[in-house]
């Protein structure tokens, strides 16, 4: 069916549904614009010949809509919007076949229309020599949100690539690994090039291309090329950062490496990689046939990028249109989504704290229920037995929150990976990296704290525990050395434990080094694992040389911090030429504190349990004094400082002797402390909370926690607290800081 | 033809015109903008904080989240008696929760520019810095809040105490 010129009903048909279109909020940015732009082309006109030359542009326009049906990339991902292609097909049938084509369209367009003159079928990849100054900024329309989405999935497809880069270095027929890279810089090439990213998009075709010619078994995965297509991961990793920046306004930065990167790729994919030095020159670029282009060559409209599911109720009155087959088109591309629905959702990390939060409100709720008298007397039989109902289904939806927060720990161990070839091929040693467990999950927030004490220790492992291979052979290893990682559930805690076959911790020169620092005074005395643990003191290094990968003995404190911020542990053990194995010790998760709650006067407080040694009541006999003031206990031969919570919190209490109290055993090593408690009152979960800004952060204090009653109990943070009782001198009042509300006030002169 | 604005309507206290929610405080009634409120609840047991700030009263559960109470009888130098406290008022300042103690909550009312004079001066001594202006409407004489001078300029309160 065409549309004539002269047909006034059926044009303003299409203009309905072009309008339609234009605001139908699924499709993309570009693709809107072109059909308000046709829209206003078919504004009522009196010159035929105006709006016949007009018809030719709408066409045009439609035809570039058409193109998002065409463009396979990243299509499971974001199935297109199938009813809005379908409307836009129908479309075009309409104009299929303008009256004269010959007709320069300019004429009657207005001036906004003109760049979209040239025919959409720019289909050759855009592969610019190098980059332009306008790939140096964001296109002016970027939609933001798409774009954020983008650096999300960017990121997790190159993650995936790296994790199938390493398998497939050792094994190189490994066809499933090979299509993964491919997919994932396939799809990043195809939404970059949506999103008019130009300089990423060039690039991840480049780098696409020679995974093709590795899939198609053109080019063999050499070592060369496993690096070449690891390099190239890494810069686009670097120009994700890049455009992340850049979208809070930053310029867009070519990396130094790009053009080099770039041309070796081509060199590979070309000839096979003994042209591939990257520092040579290459000969004309394949596909370099539209240098920085004019912005039609674009593939602008090749992915408008929505989710299927969004309904595009806009979209439903132009069906009328005269078009029957498409609307039967319809019916089955939209049943495709669903078939292919995602299994898993992205949740903003807030709104599942708040679910946890409320699930823990539930929870108090749920108990205050339990605790009223009419249910404790138990007369009510049918009451009791719902609320013991509802109890079961409210713990239940607990234990699902808290699952809902944790996540594996095998990313963080496969990203490690990647850094145990890397660091093993720069100290030109073998390592095997072997891992366990990587299914184990932990808190989300504890992934955090991990990660950064787990690179240092790798690194650690292969750069100075691992012996190069001549030195092994000759005490009889393997020439391969081994670092394995394995991760278990134990109690409570997730265990992340580390070992290496490798030399082990050089106990004397431990000692020499921790003497030499004025750390130690002597070794005696001391057991291995008090000596080992002087490698967590800040700037200890026993390294002989200093890599630049190691050495600089900045790190493993960074580990013992880290580690600790988690209320996490971690121990050495090592046996001379044998190897090290640490031992990391983590809480599951920091959204649940196991406490023993205490009362010292009117006030209720709670002591993470993971610190308190053993709680006991003691006689008078077993009490000191120090100069008259300083409070001490005898315990089991040694001699342990008191600190008085009531004095150090101010509360009235009537336990003021020592002897009526409970001394509460907390702390380790150097700052074993006792503290005085009126009594104890039970062991209880409790779901940690900061305490809100306005509050400034008072010592001794980690948070608070609702309590059975409703009321705020505080979580005392015990390492903080017996910093602050030592520091704290009882005769001079100590200025409290006060931060203010949110961020620093402006002051008032 | 140009319209000239008032001075009154233009800058100085009038400029806050608008919406209070008023509320009593030791015999004395204040407002706070309406926009800077978000909810009125009876009041909770508040739980001290050992050394937080003198102005800070302590901690509620609010619905499941911690929020500071703040003491604006600390804050303004008045004696502290707690015995007629009956709600909280939650505001929000510079994104962050908190809580205010009052007497009683009286009213939403709207206070036009003309009805609204510049903070008197009463020398020094007392502070007026935090007083947006005086509402002054049906025979009522209100002290117009302007809630995150009143808690910073605490913040120097709060030091200058601490220091002499």
């Amino acid at each position: 069916m065409q549309l004539e010129a002269s047909d006034d009903d059926g044009r303003a048909r299409m203009r309905r549904s072009l309008q339609a279109l234009a605001t139908d909020k699924s499709l993309g940015v570009e693709a809107r614009t072109r059909c308000s732009e046709a829209e206003a082309l078919l504004a009522p006109n009196d010159d035929l010949e105006v709006l016949d030359a007009a018809l030719v542009t709408v066409g045009q326009l439609i035809e570039a809509a058409m193109m998002a049906d065409a463009a396979p990339p990243a299509k499971a991902k974001r199935a297109t919007p199938a009813r809005a292609v379908a409307v836009v097909k129908a479309a075009a049938r309409v104009v299929a076949a303008p009256a004269k084509p010959s007709e320069p369209p300019v004429t009657a367009a207005p001036a906004a229309v003109t760049p979209v003159t040239a025919p959409p079928a720019a289909k050759a990849p855009v592969a610019s020599t190098g980059p332009s100054a306008a790939d140096l900024a964001l296109p002016a329309d970027i939609d933001l949100e798409i774009l954020g989405e983008f650096i999300l999935e960017s990121r997790e497809n190159l993650a995936a690539s790296e994790t199938a880069l390493l398998a497939l270095e050792r094994d190189p027929q490994d066809a499933e690994a090979v299509n993964t890279v491919f997919r994932a810089f396939h799809t990043i090439k195809g939404t970059c090039g949506f999103l008019g990213l130009r300089m990423l998009t060039g690039f991840a075709h480049k780098a696409e291309s020679l995974l093709s010619k590795v899939r198609d078994r053109v080019v063999p995965y050499s070592p060369e090329c496993a690096d070449l297509a690891l390099r190239a991961v890494d810069l686009m990793k670097e120009m994700i950062d890049d455009t992340e920046r850049a979208k809070d306004g930053a310029p867009l930065h070519a990396p130094v490496t790009l053009a080099d990167l770039e041309s070796a790729l081509i060199a590979a994919t070309e000839g096979g990689l003994a042209a591939a030095v990257p520092s040579a020159p290459v000969a004309a670029p394949p596909v370099a046939s539209a240098p920085a282009d004019a912005p039609a060559s674009r593939p602008s409209l090749e992915l408008p990028v929505a989710r299927a599911s969004v309904e595009l109720p806009a979209a439903r009155p132009s069906m009328e249109m005269p078009a029957p087959r498409a609307s039967q088109e319809i019916s089955v591309v939209t049943d495709q989504p669903g078939a292919q629905a995602e299994t898993s959702v992205r949740v903003r990390t807030e709104r599942l704290d708040q679910l946890v939060d409320m699930v823990g409100e539930l929870v108090i709720a749920q108990s205050m229920v339990e605790a009223h008298p009419t249910v404790q007397d138990g007369a009510e039989h049918d009451l009791n037995r719902k609320v013991a109902h509802a109890a079961k289904i409210v713990r239940e939806l607990q234990d699902l929150a808290m699952a809902l927060r944790m996540v594996p720990l095998r990313p963080t161990f496969q990203k490690l990976a990647r850094l145990v070839r890397d660091t093993s091929i720069k100290s030109q040693k073998q390592v095997e990296y072997v891992t366990a467990g990587e299914d184990t999950e932990i808190d989300r927030t504890l992934v955090d704290f991990i990660a950064d004490p787990l690179m240092h220790m790798i690194r650690n492992a292969v750069d100075h525990g691992i012996e190069p291979p001549a030195e092994r052979a000759q005490q009889g290893k393997a020439p391969r050395g081994t670092v394995s990682l394995s991760a278990s559930h134990a109690g409570g805690y997730v265990v992340v434990e580390l070992r290496d076959d490798g030399r082990g911790l050089d106990r004397g020169r431990i000692v020499r080094k921790a003497v030499e620092r004025g750390l130690i005074e002597s070794a005696d005395g001391m057991s291995d694992a008090d000596i080992y643990a002087l490698i967590f003191a800040p700037g200890f290094s026993t390294a002989e040389t200093v890599t630049d990968l190691s050495g600089r003995g900045v790190g493993m404190d960074v580990v013992k911090r880290n580690i600790e911020a988690a209320r996490g542990h971690v121990e050495i053990m090592s046996e001379a030429g044998q190897g090290t194995t640490f031992t990391i010790r983590l809480p599951l998760t920091l959204a649940i504190t196991d406490g023993m709650l205490i009362q010292v006067g009117e006030e209720r407080y709670i002591v993470p349990t993971t610190h308190i040694h053993v709680t006991f009541r003691p006689e008078a006999s077993h009490v000191h004094t120090v100069a008259g003031r300083g409070e001490m206990v005898a315990l089991r031969g040694d001699v342990l400082p008191i600190v008085r919570l009531h004095k150090l919190f101010n509360v009235a209490t009537p336990v003021t002797r020592i002897e009526d109290g409970l001394l509460m055993l907390v702390g380790d090593g150097e700052r074993r402390t006792a503290l005085l408690v009126d009594r104890l009152l039970g062991q209880q979960q409790v779901v940690a909370k900061a305490l809100g800004d306005g509050v400034g952060r008072p010592p001794g204090i980690s948070g608070g926690a609702v309590l059975g009653d409703g009321r705020i109990g505080l979580i005392i943070d015990v390492p903080g607290l017996v910093t602050f009782a030592r520091t704290e001198s009882w005769h001079r009042r100590t200025p409290v800081a006060n931060r203010a509300i949110g961020e620093p006030l402006a002051r008032s002169a | 033809m140009t319209t000239v604005s008032t001075p009154a309507a233009e800058g100085g206290a009038a400029r806050h015109a608008g919406k209070f929610l008023t509320f009593f405080l030791a015999g004395e009634e204040y407002g706070l903008e309406i926009l800077k409120v978000q909810e009125i609840i009876g009041i909770l047991p508040i739980t001290r904080v050992p050394r937080a700030p003198r102005h800070i009263r302590g901690v509620v559960n609010l619905r499941g989240k911690v929020i500071p109470i703040v003491d604006l009888r600390v804050v303004f130098g008045m004696t502290e008696d707690a015995a007629e406290e009956t709600c909280i008022i939650v505001v929000q300042v510079r994104g962050v929760q908190l809580g205010i103690v009052v007497d009683r909550v009286s009213e939403v009312s709207m206070v036009t520019a003309a009805e609204i004079d510049e903070p008197p001066s009463f020398g020094a001594g007392v502070r007026t810095d935090f007083i947006l202006g005086i509402g002054k409407s049906q025979s009522r004489v209100r002290m117009l809040l302007d809630i995150e001078r009143a808690l910073s300029a605490n913040e120097l309160a709060e030091l200058q105490s601490a220091v002499g």
